[in-house]
C-alpha cells in the first residue's frame, strides 16, 4: 500500500472532522508549547544552581590540602608559586584562583559574628561572584591590599560602614590567635544574603601575613565549558600529588542533586503533560475510527490488508502531532523570546536563594531538549494510535458493511 | 493459495456450502449444502426472500465469510483454506465489488476512488490514472472525475462503485442488492450498463436482488429459499 496514498487520506480524514481535530490539535499546540517553555525554565534553574555553585568561590575544580573539608584552617595548606599556571596544553580554562581562607571572627563595636575570611588577588577573582557582585566603596586593588570588603548584610548585621576599621580573629599557622584591625573599603551586594553574611575577602598578601605563612588552602580553576572538567581534573591529580582534587558536585552535593533532580523533571513535566493529552488522542481517535467502520470495512472488503489499516490509523495521529509538535514548539519558542531577561523571582527571594538560585530566572532553550520533546511527542502519538488501530482492524468487514 | 480442479469455463464452484449463525443463541441455517456453479461470462443474478441467503452465498463467494462445511472455488482457488491475508489477495486480484450502498471513499475524489484499489495493486501512477479515467468516461461519468461522492447522485456514486470494481479486470464482479438505493430510471440505465459490461467485455457478473427488474436483465436466474437453491433457469 502506497504511503503516500495512506498519508493524503489521512489528512484528508484529518479536514474532514475540522473541529474534533482542530480542537485536538490546539490541545497538543498548548501542551508542547507550555512543555517547551516550562523546561527551558527548567534549565534555565539548573543553569543557574550550577553558575551559583561554581561562583561560589568554587569553580569547577578545586584542590584542597587533605583533611581542609573536615576541619577548615591555615594549619590545611600547601605551598604554591605566587605565579603558578596551569600547563600548557589544558584547555578551555577560563581562570584561576589562589586563595587563603580561614574561619574567623569579626568585631565591631555594635557586635561579634563568625565568618569565612578569605586572602584574594582581585585579578584572578574574574571567576567568582566577586567581580560580578555589586560593589558601594571601592574594591581590593591587588593582593597586597590590606583593608577588607564585607558584604551589606554583614555590615547591617554589625551596625558599621564604609571606611569603619573592624578587627578580625582568626588562628595563625603557629596554632596560637592573631588579632589584626582591617578598614572597610567597600559592601558587596551578591544575590544570596548567606553570602554577604559569610565570606569577608582582603588581599591574600595580607592574610598571609597576618597567619604567618606564605601558602595556600585552595586553588579554584573554572573552565569554559564542563566537559572538559573531567581531562582537567585528571591532569591536577597526577600533578598535585597528595592533595584533594574536587570537582564543584563533589564540593556543592546539594546543588549537584538539584542539577541531576532538574535532567529528570525535564522529563517528569513532559510526560505529565502529555501523558494527559495521549488520553484525549486516544478518545479522538477512536471516536474517528468508529465513524468510518463501514468505510474501513469496505476498505478490508476491497482487498486492503489490515497493516494497511494500521498504518493509515497510525499515520493519521502522526500528522496531528506533526502539526501540533512543530506549531507547539514554535509558539513555545516565541514565549521564551517574550519573557526576554526572564522572570523577577526577587519576590520569593529567600526561598529561592535558599535553592542556590537567583532570584531573575532566565529561560535557556536547548536544541536538545526541543529534539527529544519532538521525537517523544510523535512517539506517544504513535503509541496513543495503536489501541484505535487495533480497533480498526478488529472489524470484521462483513459486519462492518452491514451497519 | 491452493487450486483446485475445476473446468475452464467455471468461475465459481460451489459444493454442498453450509452456513449457520447464532442469534441470540438460536442458530439460523442460512445455507444448506448450496451446490452451485457459475460459467465465465455469465450474468447471474440471485433472488429469494429475505433471509433466504442469497446475500450469505454471495458474501462467502467473496470471500467476506468462511462456510462452515462444503467447498467454494474462485477461479480455481479454495477460498476456505484462504488465511485472511490471502483472502485480502484474493479479493484485491479476482472479484470486483459493488455495494448496496456504494462505498465509496468520502475523501476521495471519483477518479482517486477509481485510482484506489490499482494502488493498493501496485500500478504504476501514470497507468492508474489513464484506466482510471477511461474507466470512468466509458461508464458516461469522465466529466465527474474530479468530484467528491458527497458531490454525486445515487445513480452517479453507483457508476463510480461499478468503475472502481470493473477497472482492475476482475475475473468476477459481485454486486449485492445494486439497486436499492435507486429510483427506476436509475436502475435501468445501471442494468443497461451492467448488461453491456457483460456482452461486450464478457465480465462475469453475480448479483444478489430482491428487484425483478435486475432478475430480468440477468442471462440466468437462481432463486433461494431457507438455504436452499429452489429454481435455478436460463432468463
Amino acid at each position: 500500500m502506497p504511503i503516500k496514498l495512506l498519508f493524503q487520506m489521512s489528512v484528508r480524514n484529518i479536514l474532514r472532522h475540522r473541529r474534533r481535530n482542530g480542537m485536538m490539535l490546539a490541545a497538543v499546540v498548548v501542551a508542547v508549547a507550555a512543555v517547551v517553555m516550562m523546561n527551558s525554565l527548567i534549565r534555565g534553574m539548573q543553569q543557574d544552581m550550577a553558575d551559583a555553585a561554581v561562583e561560589n568561590l568554587v569553580g569547577h575544580v578545586k584542590v584542597l590540602a587533605p583533611g581542609y573539608r573536615d576541619d577548615p584552617g591555615i594549619q590545611k595548606n600547601f605551598e604554591l608559586a605566587s605565579d603558578w599556571r596551569p600547563p600548557d596544553g589544558v584547555a578551555e580554562v577560563a581562570g584561576w584562583a589562589m586563595r587563603v581562607r580561614v574561619p574567623a571572627v569579626i568585631m565591631s563595636e555594635r557586635g561579634t559574628r563568625g565568618i569565612q575570611f578569605v586572602g584574594v588577588n582581585p585579578r584572578q577573582e574574574g571567576i567568582s561572584f566577586l567581580s560580578s557582585a555589586r560593589m558601594a566603596g571601592e574594591s581590593l586593588k591587588d593582593a597586597s591590599d590590606g583593608r577588607i570588603i564585607i558584604g551589606q548584610a554583614l555590615a547591617e548585621q554589625l551596625e558599621t560602614g564604609l571606611g569603619r576599621r573592624l578587627v578580625i580573629i582568626t588562628q595563625g599557622a603557629d596554632g596560637l590567635n592573631r588579632e589584626a584591625g582591617f578598614r572597610i573599603a567597600g559592601l558587596y551586594d551578591a544575590d544570596g544574603e548567606g553570602m554577604e553574611k559569610f565570606f569577608v575577602f582582603t588581599g591574600v598578601d595580607a592574610l598571609q601575613k597576618m597567619v604567618g605563612a606564605a601558602v595556600f588552602t585552595e586553588l579554584s580553576i573554572r573552565l569554559h565549558q564542563e566537559p572538559a572538567l573531567f581531562a582537567l581534573k585528571e591532569i591536577l591529580v597526577e600533578l598535585f600529588t597528595g592533595l584533594e582534587v574536587l570537582d564543584w558536585r563533589e564540593l556543592e552535593p546539594q546543588a549537584a542533586a538539584m542539577f541531576i533532580f532538574a535532567d529528570a523533571a525535564v522529563l517528569i513535566w513532559f510526560f505529565v503533560m502529555m501523558g494527559a493529552l495521549v488520553f484525549g488522542l486516544v478518545n479522538t481517535l477512536v471516536t474517528s475510527v468508529m465513524e468510518r467502520i463501514r468505510e474501513l470495512g469496505m476498505l478490508r472488503a476491497v482487498g486492503m490488508r489490515p497493516r494497511s489499516v494500521v498504518a493509515q490509523v497510525v499515520i493519521e495521529s502522526s500528522v496531528l502531532m506533526l502539526i501540533g509538535v512543530a506549531v507547539g514548539i514554535a509558539l513555545g519558542l516565541a514565549g521564551i523570546f517574550a519573557m526576554g531577561d526572564g522572570l523577577d523571582l526577587s519576590l520569593w527571594s529567600e526561598g529561592v536563594e535558599s535553592f542556590g538560585m537567583r532570584t531573575l530566572l532566565r529561560p535557556v532553550p536547548l536544541f536538545d531538549d526541543v529534539l527529544l520533546i519532538a521525537l517523544l511527542s510523535l512517539g506517544l502519538g504513535v503509541v496513543a494510535s495503536l489501541y484505535p488501530a487495533w480497533r480498526a482492524i478488529k472489524i470484521k468487514p462483513l459486519e462492518a458493511l452491514r451497519r | 493459495m491452493s487450486d483446485v480442479s475445476v473446468g475452464n469455463g467455471v468461475v465459481v464452484d460451489c459444493a454442498g456450502v453450509s452456513r449457520t449463525y447464532q442469534e441470540d443463541a438460536v442458530p439460523v441455517h442460512a445455507l444448506r449444502g448450496v451446490d452451485f456453479q457459475f460459467a465465465r461470462g455469465d450474468f447471474v443474478s440471485l433472488s429469494g426472500p429475505s433471509g433466504s441467503g442469497k446475500s450469505t452465498l454471495l458474501n462467502l463467494i467473496g470471500g467476506l465469510d468462511r462456510a462452515d462445511a462444503g467447498t467454494i472455488a474462485v477461479d480455481g482457488v479454495a477460498v476456505n483454506a484462504l488465511s485472511e491475508s490471502e483472502l485480502s489477495d484474493l479479493r484485491l486480484h479476482k472479484i470486483g465489488f459493488v455495494f448496496q450502498s456504494y462505498n465509496l471513499i468520502p475523501v476521495l475524489s471519483a477518479q482517486e476512488n477509481v485510482e484506489f484499489i490499482m494502488q493498493l495493486q501496485g500500478v504504476a501512477p501514470g497507468e492508474r490514472a489513464e484506466r482510471a479515467v477511461e474507466s470512468l468516461a466509458s461508464l458516461g461519468i469522465g466529466e465527474l472525475a474530479h468530484r467528491r461522492p458527497g458531490e454525486l447522485s445515487g445513480g452517479q456514486q453507483q457508476r463510480v462503485a461499478i468503475a472502481r470494481a470493473i477497472v482492475t479486470h476482475p475475473v468476477l464482479l459481485l454486486a449485492d442488492e445494486p439497486s436499492a438505493n435507486l429510483d427506476s430510471g436509475t436502475t435501468e440505465e445501471l442494468l443497461k450498463l451492467l448488461r453491456r459490461l457483460n456482452d461486450d467485455r464478457g465480465i462475469s457478473i453475480l448479483t444478489a436482488t430482491h428487484d425483478p427488474m435486475v432478475m430480468g436483465y440477468a442471462k440466468r436466474r437462481v432463486v433461494l429459499r431457507d438455504g436452499a437453491i429452489v429454481e435455478d433457469s436460463a432468463n
